[in-house]
């Protein structure tokens, strides 16, 4: 009897410690290799054929099809420069200098990957169409209500997150995020 | 008491393994990864346009909606791929990807130095007999190595403003990857 209840309690322990490590890796623990610059987060492994297991158990749950490194590199963010997630109850400011690249992107998405609705109908900026500072940096207003200047707006959602893609790229070259610049996101107030 | 604690040491080093286990095999039981929902954009062997990228209507997640997609599923049990477009003189980039959904090839405009795309997807024992007798209509190609049975080829072309819409359609539309040389 004594013995029947050792092997279940180790059978318990190795299933229930397992599985649930295994799930919290794919789900939340982040993949391996993260490059983080400030509040944005970039994974280049993802990328490339040696994307390790994790990654690999991840793009499958979601069937999200990475950036290769010959195409560039995205960065997201869900947090503003203070730490608190990004919410549609709030107004933000992306301000700053972006990393060298050919051409770069920036999408707000609903918590769940998805692109908002909204009347103005933009859900991105590229490069190419934005009104630069004097000093070439970038100042992109985040918010529900309509914002003078560059404007992304968002839906009045609970949860969002801001992806920077960056195409044809020195980033996806190599090194780690030591000297890459990205802008801040700051928030500028809340309802 | 001595004897449990070492048994629940034994359930420890096998939580280790079950947990090495369950992520190696989360890929083979995903039914929704990227090559099983590109399924639903037509048969393999031949590029499909993606629709493009609307609130409430993306046809992939987490794309992103200043360029337009198209991709194709292929097999390369049969014999080289070849993919071939004209695209437009902006950025474009194609990336391919192994049946788990691993970039193993991508490639840009400026990488690629020419609007043209012409690239040959050889396997390691298609690439040895290739070189015994190289076809002509190869030379052109970039020919690319690589150690897949299937995959699939995402191809994406920037589009600057809607006004490019029309041509960049119409250069996706000319992607091709048929199996012939």
């Amino acid at each position: 009897m004594r013995f029947l209840i050792d092997i279940a309690i180790a059978i318990l322990i190795a299933t229930t410690i397992g599985f649930f490590t295994a799930w919290y890796a794919v789900e939340y623990g982040g993949q391996y290799g993260a490059v983080a610059v400030g509040e944005w987060t970039s994974w280049p492994g993802a990328g490339s054929p040696n994307a390790d297991p994790y990654a690999v158990a991840l793009l499958a749950r979601t069937g999200e099809v990475p950036l290769g490194a010959g195409e560039g590199t995205a960065f997201s963010a869900e947090k503003d420069d203070s730490g608190s997630p990004l919410t549609g109850r709030c107004a933000y400011l992306i301000a700053g200098q972006t990393p060298a690249a050919r051409l770069w992107t920036l999408t707000g998405y609903d918590a769940n990957g998805r692109l908002m609705a909204n009347a103005a109908r933009r859900s991105s900026f590229h490069s190419r169409e934005i009104v630069r500072r004097p000093d070439g940096g970038i100042e992109i207003a985040v918010s529900t209500i309509p914002s003078p200047g560059n404007w992304l707006p968002i839906a009045r959602v609970d949860r969002f997150k801001l992806v920077f893609r960056f195409y044809d790229t020195p980033l996806t070259a190599g090194g780690g995020g030591g000297d890459i610049v990205m802008p801040k996101i700051t928030r500028s107030g809340c309802q | 008491m001595r004897r449990t604690l070492l048994f629940a040491l034994g359930g420890l080093l096998l939580a280790g393994i079950i947990h090495i286990a369950v992520v190696f095999m989360v890929p083979l039981f995903a039914d929704r990864d990227a090559w099983a929902q590109m399924r639903q954009f037509g048969r393999d062997g031949r590029f499909h346009p993606l629709p493009v990228p609307e609130p409430g209507a993306e046809p992939l997640l987490s794309l992103d909606p200043r360029m337009i997609y198209s991709v194709c599923r292929f097999s390369l049990g049969q014999g080289p791929v070849r993919i071939r477009a004209s695209l437009p003189n902006d950025f474009w980039s194609v990336a391919i990807f192994d049946r788990r959904g691993r970039n193993v090839y991508s490639l840009n405009d400026r990488s690629a130095e020419r609007s043209r795309l012409d690239l040959a997807v050889v396997t390691p024992v298609q690439i040895a007999q290739l070189r015994q007798d190289p076809p002509p209509s190869l030379e052109t190609a970039i020919v690319i190595e690589l150690p897949i049975d299937v995959g699939f080829a995402l191809l994406r072309v920037f589009v600057a403003d809607d006004s490019l819409m029309a041509s960049a359609v119409g250069s996706l539309a000319t992607a091709d990857c048929s199996g012939s040389l």
